[in-house]
């Protein structure tokens, strides 16, 4: 949260001579975050980051507070001043004709304190000019004298304040009920700027004699209640609400206000009372008002101080160093603790705005901030690493990538998720996806169980801007698990443009020859096909993944005018059965006799199956090579080694014919003639 | 009609194919042995004066009949000797055998390119390899329970706000275990603090880098990105040692010359909790008209909550710990150089952007 502070209120409440300048670096390093100071014509202003934790800082006191307490510490004198805690009531004097009367009903879980107290005689108007100034230079728009004195009091001293029209509510002379309750499903109020409300239930309400609401409590009041022009007599409101039920209702209903974003927090109960008096003093000033109840002040469980210990040692290691007591002493008092040090403890009375000090840590928090995180030493650990072994996964994505990138490869990353659209091109199952229920746009609404539809995106979009592209994402997918979350499965995608096939499988081979793995070759005839992207040139990599020319129906349905090849695999599975451990071949001391043989062959030929044949003919033969494809002639690269001895021709022959037997169970003929 | 035709002398078509035949003959040995220039030859075999112009014009005195076929072989002559002038010209260029052009480009490797994600991943996790931090990967789908609920903010709590979450519609019927009731998208990497303490191993040393989610899209923003998450685990943990850590990374990443800083911050699961600052690259923490303070936010850090550490099986009366993490992205592009000035040109796919990396 940002709290808008000018410099001159600040000032109201602090007296320091530091500059704007100093304040702002000096709170930043120790406190709340000053991000910059603007000028508003003659006024400095501070914009202030407030965390969530620190509702107590976001008033002009609060900041005042933590300045005090921060700009000693680097030898710049600060005093709080006119400290809402400390002031005693002026009001106690004043001679009270009591004749206007409250009956209230509440509930001390909703809310713990309720402060009220009528006043007549009121004149709505424009505020003076300094009010305005104020509101103005801190963010908030000036309406009226009364709106303008209730959100002053919020933003001096951060505790929200309401007015209402004593007159819209009153069910008798000079009476009126207000009965504070949780509201029932369904029951409808319209929140003084105009929007209706059908209200989630549970939400704190006020209801009056007439059975109507009249506050949306700690979100707005309503419309009905609120002041206008004409409005003479106020009831002015000030109270603590359960953070919680205001959290849900404000979310519920996407009203956020900034009383909402305070009471949420949970404000202090001591407060609400030093509120409401400099609330009547201001009405007196500004309205002409004159108080004419009693002072409500409905408060069943006062607060009661507590305390909170930490180990001295466990502050020690914390901050890397010991402090002195007279130091812990020092910081501890300027923040508003009580403390009471001893050899091991520390024990703090905290304050009753610090609800946010709960447990030790909490304590080592103030202590080290107010010491300085720059007096902190910098060292690296010293203690002994924990001994880990490397994810293997990890390890072998980097090293993947880089492979690709060095074979001529672009990486993608693209959303993980995408359209319904795309879900339905694919044909992918929606009831078994994991689908965002609150998605930022259309585009982004299923996380995706392949990465086939973000791959043919991509290169639609790119496939105008370059001849021919080669493109690669490594990435998970999100495969449905009953009752769990998915299973999150690591896998490259490479696509080509063009007919691209061999290129897919020579890359396909290169990258499973990493994993010390032959290339798995399913060939599929029929028309069985797992989905509908797969052209006949296709090729399963048994249960890896798959090589293929992407389906022409399909492309032209994603509205590509290319052909476009993918190879896709699961990285898991392969770096699962990697076969790392490489064996050592002694290098042969004779020299290799080498041959080519042609063959004619049938139409529909395959060549893979026949090369593997020809390989485990006999232990001689140490490599099998396609040498060419031409028309129907398959020229084959023979390699015969003896290891133990030079080969002569006579030895060399009688394998050559049972290679030549071999290849002709396949259908494969031998060309006479093509021996060398 | 053609009355003139008839008046002129005819020659027999074979005697004017021979001239033709001839002529060539004559012109291809002059290009041999003279030496005119080729333009000059050009002039004298084609030219308007030329033997061959000559015969072109008497073409007329062929019969009629034969006139295609002695128009054809007329090109052909024609053809003939402008190939051969172009093949003197060419070969009258001297061959230089001890002349090669270095200036003439290079023949290049395969140029591929790995995304800057990937880059600025390999260079963070090796950065933190080297003083024990292992890199780690947890899921990027995940409970509600390791992303909110064990880092100390309950269902409802404010906190949670900061957080642009997607939620999951979860496919099927959640169990009855209470850990396992909402499914979000990770907006944070520290979903991977309590996994890892739950590892069971002590200390720890992690650094968790995944993809995140939130529900933002502008020049700084993208619904989807990296973040990088350090934990650290062990006995006598203190705030010097994660501005240690800090200061090893900022001068690994960014430079020696440059320096980390911690302010006070709050999150719900470390206290304390610190936002974390490096000196501007450009005047080194002075200010400047780039930076205005002299240093630029980077992320989050913190000492880990007591109570993320209960969730996390951890006995906080002997172990603390601290934790940090902030966006790859966006840490990459605070690196100096870069010049990127919107995050979601990262996600664009465009191959033009891709290939400059």
């Amino acid at each position: 949260m940002n709290i808008l502070i000018p410099d001159s209120w600040l000032r109201e409440y602090l007296v320091t001579k530091a500059t704007a300048k100093q304040i702002k670096e000096y709170l930043s390093l120790c406190g709340p975050s000053v991000e910059r100071i603007n000028t508003v014509g003659k006024e400095i202003v501070y914009d202030i980051e407030v965390t969530g934790n620190r509702p107590d800082s976001m008033s002009v006191v609060g900041i005042a507070r933590e300045a005090a307490a921060i700009l000693p510490r680097f030898g710049i004198s600060a005093k709080l001043v006119n400290d809402p805690y400390e002031t005693t009531s002026k009001i106690k004097n004043l001679k009270l004709k009591i004749e206007k009367t409250l009956t209230i009903k509440t509930d001390p879980i909703l809310n713990p304190r309720w402060t009220s107290v009528v006043m007549e005689n009121v004149t709505v108007k424009p505020s003076p000019q300094w009010l305005k100034d104020k509101l103005e230079a801190t963010g908030i728009r000036s309406l009226n004298n009364v709106i303008d004195i209730t959100n002053y009091l919020m933003r001096a001293y951060g505790q929200p304040a309401h007015a209402f029209d004593f007159d819209a509510i009153a069910d008798k002379p000079n009476h009126a009920t207000m009965t504070l309750r949780a509201s029932k499903r369904g029951e409808k109020l319209i929140t003084l700027d105009g929007k209706s409300h059908a209200l989630p239930g549970d939400d704190i309400v006020i209801e009056d004699g007439k059975g109507r609401l009249i506050d949306l409590c700690g979100i707005m009041g309503g419309k009905n209640s609120s002041i206008t022009s004409t409005t003479k007599t106020v009831i002015l409101f000030m109270q603590t609400y359960d953070p919680v039920r205001i959290r849900k209702t404000s979310m519920a209903l996407a009203h956020r206000t900034e009383a909402a974003g305070l009471f949420e927090k949970g404000l202090d109960s001591q407060l609400v009372l030093p509120t409401i008096h400099k609330g009547i003093e201001l009405m007196t000033e500004l309205t002409g008002g004159i108080v004419a109840s009693k002072l409500y002040d409905i408060y069943p469980k006062p607060y009661k101080p507590h305390q909170v210990s930490v180990h001295r040692q466990k502050v020690d290691i914390y901050m890397g160093t010991q402090l002195a007591d007279k130091e812990i002493h020092a910081i501890l008092s300027t923040l508003g603790f009580t403390p009471t040090i001893t050899k091991d403890t520390i024990t703090v009375t905290v304050p009753s705005f610090r609800r946010d000090v709960a447990i030790d840590v909490d304590i080592i928090e103030e202590l080290a901030r107010l010491y300085g995180y720059h007096n902190i030493q910098t060292k690296l650990p010293d203690s002994e690493p924990p001994v880990v072994l490397p994810n293997l996964q990890l390890t072998w994505e980097e090293e993947i990538k880089v492979r690709l990138r060095d074979w001529g490869y672009t990486e993608l990353y693209t959303y993980s998720m995408i359209s319904e659209e795309l879900m339905d091109t694919f044909t992918l199952d929606k009831s078994k996806a994991y689908k965002i229920s609150n998605p930022l746009t259309s585009d982004w609404a299923y996380m995706r169980p392949s990465l086939w539809p973000s791959m043919l995106t991509a290169i639609k979009q790119n496939i105008n801007l370059k001849p021919a592209l080669q493109l690669f994402e490594l990435s998970m997918t999100y495969t449905y698990r009953p009752n769990e979350l998915p299973i999150e499965t690591p896998v490259l995608i490479v696509a080509w443009t063009g007919h691209k096939f061999f290129e897919a499988k020579g890359l396909a081979q290169a990258i499973f020859s990493l994993f010390g793995r032959p290339l798995p070759e399913s060939p599929i005839h029929d028309k069985q096909k797992l989905h509908n992207w797969d052209d006949k040139m296709r090729l399963l990599l048994g249960d890896y993944g798959s090589i293929s020319e992407v389906n022409p129906e399909l492309l032209t349905k994603l509205e590509i005018d290319q052909p476009v090849t993918i190879f896709w695999v699961h990285l898991d599975e392969l770096i699962k059965n990697a076969q790392q451990n490489k064996t050592f071949h002694p290098i042969p001391k004779y020299p290799p006799i080498v041959e080519d043989l042609a063959f004619a062959v049938p139409p529909n030929f395959m060549v893979g199956p026949v090369i593997e044949a020809l390989k485990k003919i006999h232990p001689l033969v140490s490599g099998v090579t396609l040498l060419d494809i031409y028309n129907d002639t398959r020229t084959f690269h023979i390699t015969y080694l003896n290891p133990k001895k030079n080969l002569t021709d006579e030895e060399v022959t009688p394998i050559r014919k049972k290679l030549i037997a071999c290849a002709l169970a396949f259908g494969a003929v031998f060309k006479e003639g093509s021996t060398p | 009609m053609h009355q003139s035709d008839k008046s002129e002398q005819t020659i027999a078509t074979p005697n004017f194919i021979g001239m033709l035949i001839q002529a060539q003959e004559d012109a291809l040995s002059e290009i041999a042995s003279s030496e005119l220039s080729a333009e000059e030859l050009r002039i004298t075999l084609l030219g308007a004066k030329s033997e061959l112009a000559k015969l072109t014009k008497q073409i007329r005195s062929v019969p009629e009949a034969d006139r295609p076929q002695v128009g054809t072989v007329v090109n052909q002559v024609k053809q003939t000797i402008e190939e051969t002038l172009q093949k003197h010209q060419a070969s009258s260029i001297k061959h230089q055998e001890d002349w090669v052009d270095v200036t003439a480009p290079g023949i290049l490797p395969p140029q591929g390119h790995l995304h800057i994600v990937s880059q600025a991943i390999s260079e963070i996790t090796r950065i933190f390899e080297r003083i024990g931090f292992t890199r780690v990967r947890h899921p990027e789908v995940d409970w509600d329970w390791y992303v909110f609920e064990s880092l100390n903010m309950p269902p409802n709590h404010p906190a949670r706000d900061e957080w642009e979450t997607f939620f999951i519609d979860y496919p099927g019927k959640p169990g009855k275990d209470p850990k396992k009731q909402k499914v979000v998208l990770t907006p944070h990497t520290s979903n991977g603090q309590v996994r890892e303490m739950e590892k069971g191993t002590l200390p720890i040393r992690m650094i968790n880098i995944a993809k995140c989610y939130r529900r933002q899209s502008d020049v700084s923003h993208v619904p989807m990105f990296h973040q990088f998450e350090g934990l650290y685990v062990d006995h006598n943990v203190s705030i010097a040692h994660l501005k240690g850590v800090l200061d090893y990374f900022v001068k690994q990443f960014f430079g020696p010359e440059r320096k980390a800083r911690i302010r006070p911050f709050h999150f719900q699961f470390t206290e304390p909790s610190f936002e974390v600052d490096i000196s501007c690259g450009v005047c080194l923490g002075k200010g400047c008209r780039l930076c205005k303070e002299g240093w630029l936010e980077l992320g989050g850090a913190g000492m880990v909550h007591p109570v993320v550490l209960k969730n996390g099986g951890v006995d906080t009366s002997t172990y603390s710990g601290f934790a940090f993490g902030w966006g790859i992205e966006r840490t990459y592009m605070m690196k100096a150089g870069t010049q990127l000035d919107d995050i979601r040109l990262l996600y664009s796919n465009d191959v033009r952007f891709l290939e400059q990396f």
